[in-house]
């Protein structure tokens, strides 16, 4: 038996809580894809495969191997004109004994009833939400495709078992689950690193001053600080590594993890993650600007990032002491000779919406030594270079993208880094969308360095031959 | 323009008519400031924030300023048109205790009987 765990569909109101991938959002302190693959471990399920999409490298971050949870796990990118059903037809040869798939921020409510041994009574069975399966289950290959290919909703299964499936089609789903959890259920998925025995659970590394007042049922995750004369509860989730300051007093509220919350404040009803502020009753969002307010406790670049972006910046400037004089002497020669000329154009820019960047477009169409010299040394990229070294632009990264012309590419990217050095300087068959989606989910120091030294060796052995598509 | 000030039935009704924060609460003081120069008479004041789309602590602190002023001189200082968003600012730092909130103008005039 496999399993299949489908996180690439969209979830649009996941997106009003952050740029966490709706798969990795807590439900009572623990990832939702925590729960779907501790059911793999609970029916026995080695081989688990991943779909990934969006905040693909956040899941895959999490899950890594799948030690943690004894699967071991394949990670699948999925096709933006391939359903989750297209796929797992293409893939029945892995699940003629048996298949689980999860797919959508769906969870499954265990009633009183339910016990862990009940998936073994489990009925072949398929779960919808509108038109999308959202939880589909069989022992049997011939049954499963027949489930598959007619795509037959059978309803009744987890309900057969005390499971309540439960689909969080909005935000105030979400926080409604969270508040079914700390009212009275999360003693069936959690175990606390405290427990009163009265509806509380605290993490580990929990520091509550005397003066702070902990109200039942309240569900508080690991490293959280408590100020004094705080109320927290009845009906608080808190997860990990939040601080509260004093005076504030927290109710019917879902703290998501690295918050702060300042002093003096009173959160009700409300869903806080990082520094905004969320309605669940119809999704409303603030972001908070003062810090002393509500503000995200860590920050968002990690050592690996930072010492990445030294690397690169120290390489960068290296290129550039090394192309400066012979861009002095090549480009009065080249303008000279009217072959070519830097122009401005108009591109993205992750901080600022726009950026003018200098694009070396060739003038004429007769050869000239000098323009391919030029091109061959990768003197053209000079001037981005110097934009590197302002900060402005990354060494390498995904191509730049236009304005407006690339919008509706950049509406699909989560995360933006124009580079002076993509893909496409080496490989002319590059899809700027794929590849650009690619680079996010794998960027390291070694791939950026790896874009480095092909583009630089292309480009020197193909003298200038080769024109990407900015500079036609 | 950031505030519209006018007179109905003798209270001062003060028309905002963008986001108050740090960066147009300086412009906000000022122009009623003046307004309240110009009208020493009104006493008391509604502040119609219809058009507030956002607010942050520096003018939900200006806000709180205002009112003290203004009580000071014996008046008294309403909000009407409170929008979704400045609303929930206003529930986190527990402003809604220090106002008075009401859904129009009108009924905040009301509010002054």
């Amino acid at each position: 038996m496999i399993a299949v765990l489908n996180t690439s569909l969209t979830c649009k109101w996941a997106k009003q809580i952050g740029d966490t991938s709706w798969a990795l959002l807590p439900v009572a302190n623990r990832p939702l894809i925590d729960y779907w693959l501790e059911t793999c471990t609970g029916m026995g399920i080695r081989s688990v495969h991943i779909l990934l999409g969006e905040g693909a490298k956040e899941v895959e971050d999490y899950v890594r191997s799948g030690d943690r949870w004894n699967v071991v796990v394949e990670y699948v990118f999925s096709r933006s004109n391939e359903t989750a059903v297209d796929y797992l037809k293409s893939i029945s040869n892995y699940w003629k004994n048996g298949l689980l798939y999860f797919g959508g921020p769906f969870f499954m409510r265990r009633r009183q009833g339910f016990r862990p041994d009940g998936f073994k009574k489990l009925q072949t069975c398929c779960h919808k939400f509108g038109d999308v399966p959202y939880f589909i289950y069989g022992k049997n290959g011939e049954e499963l495709s027949v489930l598959i290919g007619d795509c037959i909703e059978r309803n009744r299964g987890l309900e057969e078992i005390h499971i309540n499936p439960y689909v969080m089609g909005s935000i105030g789903d979400y926080f409604e689950l969270n508040m079914k959890m700390v009212r009275a259920e999360f003693s069936r998925y959690v175990t606390a690193g405290f427990s009163g025995g009265d509806g509380s659970s605290l993490g580990y590394n929990v520091r509550t001053p005397p003066s702070s007042h902990l109200q039942a049922p309240i569900l508080v995750g690991d490293d959280c600080r408590f100020g004094a004369m705080t109320t927290i509860g009845p009906n608080a989730v808190v997860a990990n590594h939040v601080i509260i300051d004093a005076f504030s007093e927290l109710t019917d509220c879902l703290i998501l993890d690295d918050t702060y919350i300042g002093r003096n404040l009173e959160i009700r009803n409300k869903i806080v993650a990082g520094n905004r502020v969320i309605d669940p009753s119809d999704g409303t969002t603030i972001e908070i600007t003062d810090s002393w307010l509500i503000a995200h406790n860590r920050q968002d670049m990690r050592t690996g990032d930072v010492v990445r972006y030294l690397i690169l910046w120290c390489v960068a400037l290296a290129i550039a002491l090394v192309q400066v004089i012979p861009f002095c002497l090549l480009l009065p020669l080249i303008r000279i000779s009217g072959t070519a000329r830097f122009r401005k154009k108009q591109y993205h820019d992750p901080n600022t919406g726009n950026i003018s960047l200098p694009v070396f477009i060739k003038q004429t169409d007769r050869k000239s030594v000098v323009y391919r010299v030029f091109r061959a040394l990768s003197l053209d990229r000079f001037p981005r270079i110097l934009l590197v070294l302002r900060g402005r632009m990354f060494l390498c990264g995904q191509p730049p993208m236009r304005h407006p012309e690339d919008d509706e590419i950049i509406k699909q990217l989560s995360h933006y880094y124009p580079g002076v050095f993509c893909y496409q300087d080496y490989n002319s068959d590059s899809d700027r969308l794929v590849d650009s989606l690619w680079y996010a989910h794998i960027r390291s120091l070694y791939e950026d360095l790896k874009i480095l030294v092909k583009a630089l060796v292309s480009r020197f052995l193909s003298a200038g031959r080769k024109t990407t598509m900015d500079e036609k | 323009m950031l505030v519209n000030c006018s007179k109905i039935d003798g209270v001062g009704v003060v028309v905002v008519s963008a986001a108050l924060t740090a960066a147009t609460v300086d412009v906000f003081r000022e122009e009623l400031s003046s307004w309240q120069a110009a009208e020493p008479d009104v006493k008391n004041y509604v502040i119609n924030l219809e058009s507030v789309d956002f607010m942050d602590s520096a003018g939900l602190g200006t806000l709180i300023a205002v009112l003290k002023r203004i009580s000071e001189r014996g008046g008294d200082m309403k909000i009407a048109n409170l929008q979704k968003k400045p609303r929930m600012v206003f529930e986190i730092t527990r402003a809604y205790k220090v106002f008075e909130i009401y859904e129009s103008v009108e009924d905040a005039i009301r509010g002054f009987d």
